[in-house]
């Protein structure tokens, strides 16, 4: 006996909407190009930009993860700031500013007529105040180590309501440069809490946005955890465009907050988003491409990026102590050697998908001020790699494919990188086949970011393949990158004496560039340190990515950078010429 | 069925208690800490601070103890990724999961059981083409899923591509349309595996019931086929369904860490896997504790409604 209840119509129906819907879904038109790079921006409209993660505070003296230092420059101004697309200082709060010759005082004159957001004038006591936070021990603010100069903090008075003066204790290198880093905050909304011991937990994502005030392009309108910033303009900003037009030129930016990068692309792509947090992934570049031919996204070349993916070995004495490894680790012929080995043209074409250039060490071309291309290079040579081996002691003796040292100890390292990231992935395998051909094997282990840090701080490792990030193109702004006893100087940190002759000297070289303001000298002193790096390879580098930056063909005015955020950093000159897709 | 109820709340007090308090020695146990999100190259006396703040410098006993006590008080810690506390912030993520798992176990069921009612009492090609369907949909994880439609509402402008709601949306009428405009995708890509799972029990229920003497002998007293699969099978076949509905609970709960991430979801799925990674301690023990309470919330629905379709079980239990 059959039981068969008839649901054919439930069949049809669902076949009619599958291929109506697959026929929508293919003629979905595609947005008008345009051509709109000499479309000079006018005032009004929304933008949209995607960010990876909510901020963590609003205090710009305490947070410091990416997404807080972005709402932190749409909101607060700064003394001085730093052109991200010429790298020059140019005046912001600070109209004008003089030096007196043995660079220890500039004296500095606010704008007239300048008022916070809601209305209240601006003045040099809100500079004194701010200086006075962030060197607050109760406040615990990271920016307090950058405003120390030869060990002593920088003096600040004010003789008048528009003067401010800075003394520093000792002559800088980079001088005034470092006010980039330091918001300006509000005296009469921040006192209290200073006063109180309360500033470090003041102005969390909590408070109310009228609460928040500030001198920047835009003020908060509303923060939803999880899903977005909203910022509108303010009403008072300071600053005009070269053709008297009041900035910023958009009434409302939205901070959308987008986690999965690869969702970011698709909404950026399909309209619902304008600009991204940051540069693409290499992986990301040809869709893109496609999309611009489509005439769906504008796609520009913002450089060689400042920072570039490095391999190193733990350098680290203590760390090493029961580690025969460690006697020819720490020889820099075993490092040169490695050098050899890898042909970084290769590198670029397979790790960056031919988007990088070759390079020797940490300063990248695209630090166009400090790069010094005459260091040592290490052009391939497998033939020279295994000879410095052999010099070293190290030969493959039992036939097994890996050298060895006469005790029989061999060439074998874990390096451990951060996993889920492609580059990282082709990198560490590429490095892996190439070392390999000279004997030396390398176990790739990729690890949690957090774990690989920690291992990193702990100097609990053996070899490293990470992108360590610079936090200033000023090398004076890196010294704990380059003095031995610097936190982060990562293959061997916070030595008490330097460990090696050649880091003495860099040390000794370093200090004097950072307390010379001849530009020149400071120049042909960094040279010099990056000489000595390259001779000695504490870290190998073999490619500085080319960035690339997608944004939406309606955004205006924009001035890429290679630094981040490349677009959001000029947020107040940014326009828009139609409207957004709906969301 | 009372001291059945209280049976159960009893347990899920236990596992709730049990599930925060394992995470939080797991987290505390792991490599890394949240001082590794601090910036790069913290000093050590940012370090220490740190560390001093979330009591990680003092013995796991005393810190548990610290927490249990606070937590006894609806107070579970600072989030030191949020720096706010956690009660509220797990609150609001559990409660947009909700949404979400709501509409996906209301989609799922409805889908699942229909197609489940077609495919188990009929075998034309319209049952091939749903049966392949559902192994494929059962196959896919849910990443691959949520882009995937994450890439079809971004090329068609159908529904919106991410979030929960429009910077737009003001008040609160509007705010409720808006978050039924955004659920489309994460619904979707949620309720895909756990509809095709349950097509493919409540068709082998069906199909198994429509084998049994009693339905053989309705359709001999001249019942038609249509009321005999839905008056007379399916009920009976349902226990096939309510039985693994705190499993479907569960697996909704997993599944919504990659959905919410795709689909910037503000929900406890995505609000757990950014504690994890950032090492956010407490927050990790905040989103354990809902999470077991929503998973033990879904076991005790299940068991309910296992219990009324069949009161035979609530004795056992």
């Amino acid at each position: 006996m059959s039981i068969r209840p008839s649901f054919r119509f439930a069949g049809v129906l669902v076949s009619l909407v599958v291929v109506a819907a697959l026929w929508l879904f293919w003629r979905s038109p595609s947005p008008p190009t345009s051509a709109l790079d000499h479309v000079a921006p006018a005032h009004g409209g929304q933008l949209t930009a995607g960010i990876r993660a909510d901020p963590k505070s609003f205090n710009s003296l305490v947070a410091f993860d990416e997404p807080s230092v972005i709402v932190s420059s749409l909101l607060q101004a700064r003394l001085a700031r730093i052109n991200r697309a010429t790298f020059e200082l140019e005046p912001w709060l600070a109209e004008t500013w003089e030096m007196t010759p043995d660079g220890r005082k500039y004296t500095l004159h606010l704008r007239r007529g300048i008022t916070w957001s809601d209305g209240v004038p601006l003045t040099s006591a809100d500079v004194l105040f701010t200086f006075r936070a962030v060197t607050d021990k109760r406040v615990e603010s990271p920016l307090a180590d950058s405003l120390v100069v030869a060990g002593k903090p920088i003096d600040v008075s004010a003789p008048d309501d528009r003067t401010v003066v800075l003394t520093f204790p000792a002559p800088s290198g980079p001088g005034i440069r470092l006010l980039d880093t330091l918001p300006i905050l509000p005296k009469h909304k921040l006192e209290g809490a200073l006063a109180d011991g309360t500033f470090r937990t003041s102005w969390l994502t909590t408070t109310a946005p009228s609460d928040i005030v500030g001198a920047g392009p835009f003020v908060l309108k509303s923060y939803v955890t999880g899903q977005r910033v909203v910022l509108s303009r303010n009403e008072r900003y300071w600053r005009k465009s070269a053709d008297g037009m009041n900035l910023p030129f958009i009434d409302e930016l939205i901070l959308e907050i987008v986690p999965e990068q690869t969702a970011g692309m698709v909404r950026l792509e399909s309209g619902n988003l304008d600009l991204l947090q940051s540069e693409l992934r290499p992986d990301d570049v040809a869709s893109a491409l496609k999309a611009e031919a489509r005439g769906k996204l504008k796609v520009i070349e913002l450089g060689v990026g400042t920072d570039a993916d490095a391999f190193w070995f733990c350098l680290k004495p203590e760390a090493r102590t029961k580690d025969r490894r460690f006697a020819f680790v720490q020889r820099r012929e075993f490092r040169q050697a490695l050098s050899h080995a890898v042909d970084r043209e290769e590198f670029a074409q397979i790790v960056f998908l031919d988007a990088a250039v070759p390079i020797w060490g940490p300063v990248t071309p695209g630090n166009k001020t400090w790069f010094s291309p005459n260091v040592r290079r290490y052009p391939p040579d497998l033939d020279k790699a295994r000879a410095l081996l052999r010099d070293i002691g190290l030969e493959d003796r039992n036939g097994n494919g890996i050298v060895e040292a006469a005790d029989g100890t061999e060439a074998r390292f874990t390096v451990v990188t951060q996993k889920g990231i492609a580059s990282y992935e082709r990198g560490t395998a590429l490095l892996k086949e190439r070392a390999a051909m000279i004997g030396v094997q390398l176990d790739v282990a990729p690890l949690e970011a957090g774990v690989m840090i920690q291992k990193m701080m702990a100097s609990d490792y053996e070899a490293i393949y990470m992108r360590p990030l610079m936090t200033d193109l000023d090398p004076a702004g890196n010294m704990d990158m380059w003095l031995s006893s610097g936190g982060a100087h990562f293959w061997n940190l916070s030595q008490a004496t330097p460990a090696t002759e050649w880091e003495k000297q860099i040390d000794d070289i370093m200090r004097t560039q950072a307390a010379t303001v001849d530009r020149m000298r400071r120049e042909e002193l960094f040279n010099q340190v990056q000489q000595i790096f390259a001779d000695n390879l504490p870290v190998l580098y073999f490619a500085a990515p080319r960035l690339y930056y997608a944004h939406s063909t309606r955004v205006t005015g924009v001035m890429p950078s290679v630094l981040r955020p490349p677009v959001l950093w000029n947020a107040d000159s940014l326009g828009v010429t139609a409207p957004p897709r709906a969301n | 069925m009372v001291g059945f109820l209280a049976r159960r709340l009893f347990y899920c007090a236990v596992l709730v208690v049990m599930t925060a308090s394992t995470a939080l020695l797991l987290t505390r146990v792991a490599p890394g800490d949240m001082t590794t999100s601090l910036r790069a190259f913290p000093t050590t006396r940012e370090i220490n601070e740190e560390r001093a703040r979330f009591a990680l410098d003092r013995p796991f006993a005393v810190q548990w103890g610290n927490w249990a006590a606070s937590a006894i008080r609806f107070d579970f810690g600072e989030s030191s990724r949020y720096r706010r506390p956690v009660g509220p912030l797990v609150l609001q993520a559990a409660g947009n999961t909700g949404v979400l798992a709501i509409g996906a176990l209301l989609v799922a069921t409805v889908a699942g059981v229909g197609l489940g009612i077609v495919t188990g009492s009929q075998s034309g090609l319209t049952s091939g083409l749903i049966r392949t369907a559902s192994i494929g949909a059962v196959s896919l994880p849910s990443l691959l899923t949520s882009l995937a439609l994450l890439f079809v509402a971004a090329r068609t402008g159908w529904f919106p591509t991410g979030s929960m709601t429009s910077a737009d949306a003001t008040n609160a009428v509007n705010h409720w349309a808006d978050v039924a405009r955004h659920l489309p995708v994460p619904v979707l890509a949620l309720a895909l595996p756990v509809a095709a799972a349950f097509e493919r029990l409540q068709s082998a229920a069906l199909a198994e019931q429509l084998r049994q003497p009693f339905v053989l002998a309705a359709a001999a007293r001249g019942v038609s086929p249509r009321r005999l699969v839905l008056r007379h099978a399916w009920p009976v076949s349902v226990k096939a369904i309510t039985g693994v509905y705190g499993i479907a609970a569960g697996s909704l709960l997993s599944g919504s860490f990659a959905v919410e991430i795709v689909t910037a979801w503000p929900g406890l799925g995505r609000l757990t896997l950014e504690a994890l990674q950032a090492r956010d301690i407490y927050l990790v023990a905040g989103c354990a504790a809902v999470g077991a309470a929503v998973l033990s919330a879904g076991m005790l629905l299940g068991d309910v409604l296992l219990a009324l379709s069949d009161p035979r079980t609530s004795d056992v239990r």
